[in-house]
């Protein structure tokens, strides 16, 4: 064989192998994608369990007199979370009592699942979460995803033990949110973000007479009336707004919570009626 | 033969071998494929640079498209920068016909295969074909939505075809008009990329739903939206419907409230789909048109069109000092919000039925009564036929002109001697008539054309009547072939007879009166310092005007307009000086033929340093009904100036601040 074309022979077998790529129906490269996922996986979560024992073991770590000043704040914050507890089951009372003698129709019904980060998508990692649970909890396409500052994103991706999380910051996710004690409904969408750079989205529809700057920020939350997200979730802070040409609304920009960048734990709200 | 053997024999046994250098022969192919070579040169150099461009604009014109959008109007304020008219966005989802060639292609091959498979003789036609699997990949969309929403939509497939051949670039609108609960439900739940789009557009919005509608006006659609700042006007252009004033201030001022329109330039392959993954060669965001704010006050007009309430009728308030008209209110009317986004017949209808299109401010002419009667003293007092201080004429409660008896219709008795302001203030026909006499019916009429009541008022609206008449005495013989009696003069002389004069100009008239001169131009535009209009005087001695004035004073005090002195219309410390009016007009009404009154007033006020001028006439609706100036027009003119009295004390910090649009 000619030294010529053992040299090539690389080149060849990629062109050969892209060009039987491309012929391969869309039905067997989206299994080959999912089950490359579902191999690769375990992995993923193995290094995520690896990282929480390393957390353990640095916190073994720490000195007794830490952990117990630790434990003290947390029994504190604990009596405070339960004080919070009761009042928000009193106030639920009293929102449903309310919404009946108005009859409005009740929003959907959510079981809250919380689920460790398993890691980011670093190609883009504004963009992308995956978490540590999937379909054995039930976990569906589209469910909304909450940490303790307000919206994390929706779930776009479910396989057996993972899912994958689109984060408020990525252009694919848009929400009917409201400015805080307004009832209009605008659209919210994630913005061309940079990958390092501080997460933020875009509004649009934005009725004319709000108006919001970086020094009178206005808080934005979700509508409730998307019937995806329950009402008064935090979106971001709306930190710009200024009119279209067209003059009939404005937009805008939003800036979202840093602890984005650095989630390790998230809550999946699960629609009760698919579960 | 011979010749080629023996040049292979010479050159036999040489080391190499040589070519003869310039054949003649081979010469001449050189001419030949030089000149060949120039000819593609010059070729292609003829097609490169002197038709280059011709090529490159018939590409573009084969390869891009135009989609126009038109920019919103401008909103309308009122002098004080209350919203009148604007916009509100319309949500639609529609879905992008262009984006969806392989989906429409698939669809045709599965359709047409199961039609084979099933055997059928009688296969659709392609044509048709295409039709069901448009429909069907569309109402696929469409069923995306029904899911959303919870609704059960169909596709109209003649609507779709029609969209598809004509406006193929252009979205197509699967819902219109959604509900703010619905358009927040479809931005959470419908894909982000996708080919099913929510989308607005805007419509007129009418915060005040009949207010001052006649003069406000509507709009209509517009299908020929241009854009001069987007290029590309020889391309084949999609235009989506813009809307173009058709009456009133939204007809008059079309040029100034129009958007720019903007609009994007894409290109598309040799079917007319937009190129998928491709951005717009060209974009340009439309531009809201100009603001324009006007001299209307909502708070007076509400007032007016209140106080009218279900008569028929008008009302016109004028600014003395600069002529800008303050309420333009007529009676009845329509309510703009049926026009937004368009009128239905039903609706249309009934505004017909009822009348309710025409502006009867601008556009009506009516006999003006007795309100003329000021013309007529200004007109004898400056021929010197009246003297203020000297009774005209002894008023019997009739008089006799030429073969006719005329009687006073003013309280059915007789006045005696009469001074003018008593004349003004009692409305005695027999002074007025005594003095047409003597002023002669040219005097008069040439009166009314010194305060231009002859002719339109040039205010800023269409359909402004031309019917008014100010007749001479050769008008009969002009008009009718009829010779002009001294009867038809008394006529004039009270208002009566030939004379037609449209509510605004009454306004006008009055506003003129109150400065001294000759001349209130109206103007339905707000201009915060406006110079104070100065015309020719009237030419009144202060003798002469201190009478006219206390006479029309005395009407509201003792006279015909009594029925305002009273404390629901006296306003503190404000001086009103008027005129009533009772006029006839023959209507059939239930196969009945009769006269109603018509119910003139025109005011000013204060009297003494007048601010404000109003005209009012309301129809009665009974046949031979009692319905008269001082008893029906004057309250609605006294209401009036009562809220612009109290908003004028208003303490400084309740008052509305006025609006700056720029």
């Amino acid at each position: 064989m000619p030294k010529r074309f053992d040299q090539a022979r690389p080149f060849l077998t990629l062109g050969l192998v892209v060009a039987a790529w491309l012929i391969v129906p869309t039905v067997i490269k989206t299994f080959t994608r999912a089950s490359f996922f579902e191999l690769t996986a375990p992995v993923s979560v193995a290094a995520s369990y690896a990282r929480d024992l390393k957390e353990y073991w640095s916190l073994r770590l720490r000195s007794n007199s830490e952990l117990i000043e630790a434990g003290r704040d947390l029994a504190r914050l604990n009596a405070s979370y339960d004080l919070a507890v009761q009042q928000n089951v009193e106030m639920q009372g009293e929102i449903a009592r309310l919404e009946a003698i108005l009859r409005l129709p009740s929003y959907t019904g959510y079981r809250s699942e919380h689920a460790r980060v398993v890691r980011r998508d670093f190609s883009g990692w504004w963009q992308r979460l995956t978490i540590r649970k999937g379909k054995n909890f039930n976990f569906t396409v589209g469910s909304p995803v909450v940490f303790s500052g307000g919206v994390v994103g929706r779930v776009s991706e479910v396989f057996a033990y993972t899912a994958t999380v689109d984060l408020i910051s990525s252009q694919t996710v848009r929400l009917a949110a409201v400015v805080e004690g307004d009832i209009r409904p605008m659209s919210y969408q994630g913005g061309l973000n940079p990958t390092f750079g501080s997460a933020g989205g875009v509004i649009e529809f934005v009725p004319l007479d709000i108006f919001a700057s970086a020094n009178a920020t206005k808080r934005l939350v979700t509508s409730g009336l998307g019937g995806v997200f329950p009402p008064g979730l935090t979106i971001g802070s709306v930190i710009k707004v200024e009119p279209s040409t067209d003059g009939l609304f404005k937009s805008g920009e939003v800036k979202l919570d840093d602890r984005l960048a650095a989630l390790t734990e998230v809550t999946v709200l699960v629609p009760l009626e698919s579960y | 033969m011979a010749s080629d053997d023996r040049t292979l024999a010479d050159r036999s046994g040489k080391l190499f071998e040589s070519q003869k250098g310039y054949d003649p022969r081979v010469v001449f192919f050189y001419f030949i494929t030089t000149g060949l070579l120039l000819l593609l040169g010059g070729g292609l150099a003829y097609q490169q640079l002197l038709r280059g461009d011709l090529y490159h604009d018939r590409e573009r014109a084969q390869n891009q498209r135009r989609i126009l959008v038109p920019g919103p109007r401008g909103n309308i304020y009122d002098r004080h920068g209350e919203l009148l008219v604007g916009n509100r966005p319309r949500f639609a989802v529609v879905l992008y016909l262009d984006e969806l060639r392989s989906h429409f292609r698939t669809e045709f091959i599965r359709i047409r295969k199961n039609y084979r498979e099933t055997g059928d003789q009688e296969l659709p036609t392609a044509e048709q074909l295409w039709t069901l699997a448009r429909v069907s990949v569309v109402q696929s969309y469409l069923e995306q939505i029904n899911a959303i929403l919870g609704r059960d939509l169909k596709v109209d497939a003649g609507r779709l075809n029609k969209h598809f051949a004509r406006d193929l670039l252009l979205p197509y609108p699967l819902i219109e008009d959604l509900p703010p609960a619905d358009y927040a439900r479809l931005i959470e739940r419908l894909p982000v990329v996708s080919p099913l789009q929510l989308y607005t557009t805007n419509t007129r919005d009418y915060p005040h739903a009949s207010t001052a509608s006649q003069t406000l006006g509507f709009v209509g659609i517009n299908e020929d939206v241009e854009s001069n700042n987007l290029s590309g006007s020889d391309l084949t252009t999609f235009k989506m419907r813009g809307s173009i004033g058709r009456d009133g201030l939204e007809l008059k001022f079309d040029p100034l409230l129009q958007g720019e329109a903007g609009g994007s330039i894409f290109r598309v392959d040799p079917l007319g789909y937009r190129l998928r993954d491709t951005k717009a060669v060209e974009t340009l965001l439309p531009v809201q048109g100009k603001n324009l704010v006007t001299s209307i006050d909502l708070d007076l007009q509400l007032t007016a069109e209140q106080a009218i309430g279900d008569q028929v009728g008008s009302a016109v308030a004028i600014d003395v000092r600069t002529g800008e008209v303050l309420v333009l209110a007529s009676k009845p009317d329509y309510d703009l919000s049926k026009f937004a986004p368009r009128l239905n017949h039903a609706d249309a209808a009934d505004i017909t039925a009822r009348g309710a299109w025409t502006n009867l401010a601008i556009s009506g002419a009516f006999p003006p009564g007795s309100t003329f009667k000021i013309l007529t003293s200004i007109a004898g007092m400056r021929a010197g036929v009246i003297d203020p201080a000297e009774p005209l004429d002894h008023c019997q409660g009739s008089i006799r002109i030429g073969n006719r008896t005329f009687v006073c219709n003013n309280d059915r008795g007789r006045h005696g001697e009469i001074l003018l302001p008593g004349a003004i203030a009692q409305s005695c026909d027999i002074y007025y008539f005594a003095a047409g006499r003597l002023l002669t019916q040219d005097r008069l009429a040439a009166e009314g054309r010194r305060f231009h009541l002859h002719e339109r008022t040039g205010i800023e609206l269409p359909h402004e009547t031309r019917r008014m008449i100010m007749p001479d005495s050769d008008y009969k013989e002009r008009v009718f072939g009829e010779k002009w009696f001294p009867g038809d003069t008394a006529n004039a002389s009270i208002g009566q007879g030939y004379v037609l004069v449209s509510p605004l100009q009454m306004a006008c008239f009055a506003a003129s009166v109150a400065r001294n001169e000759v001349h209130t131009p109206p103007t339905l535009v707000h201009r915060p310092n406006a110079p104070t209009l100065k015309t020719e005087s009237i030419g009144l001695t202060p003798a002469q005007r201190s009478a006219l004035v206390e006479g029309m004073v005395l009407t509201i005090t003792e006279g015909t307009a009594k029925a305002l002195n009273i404390d629901q219309f006296k306003i503190p410390g404000v001086r009103l000086a008027g005129k009533t009016g009772t006029a006839q007009k023959t209507v059939t009404k239930d196969g009945k033929t009769g006269t109603i009154n018509l119910a003139w007033f025109i005011c000013f006020a204060p009297a003494d340093n007048p601010e404000i001028a109003m005209a009012v006439m309301l129809e009665g609706d009974t046949i031979g009904e009692e319905f008269g100036g001082g008893r029906n027009a004057g309250p609605v003119a006294a209401t009036v100036l009562k809220k612009y009295f109290e908003n004028k004390n208003r303490p400084a910090d309740q008052k509305i601040t006025p609006f700056k649009v720029e």
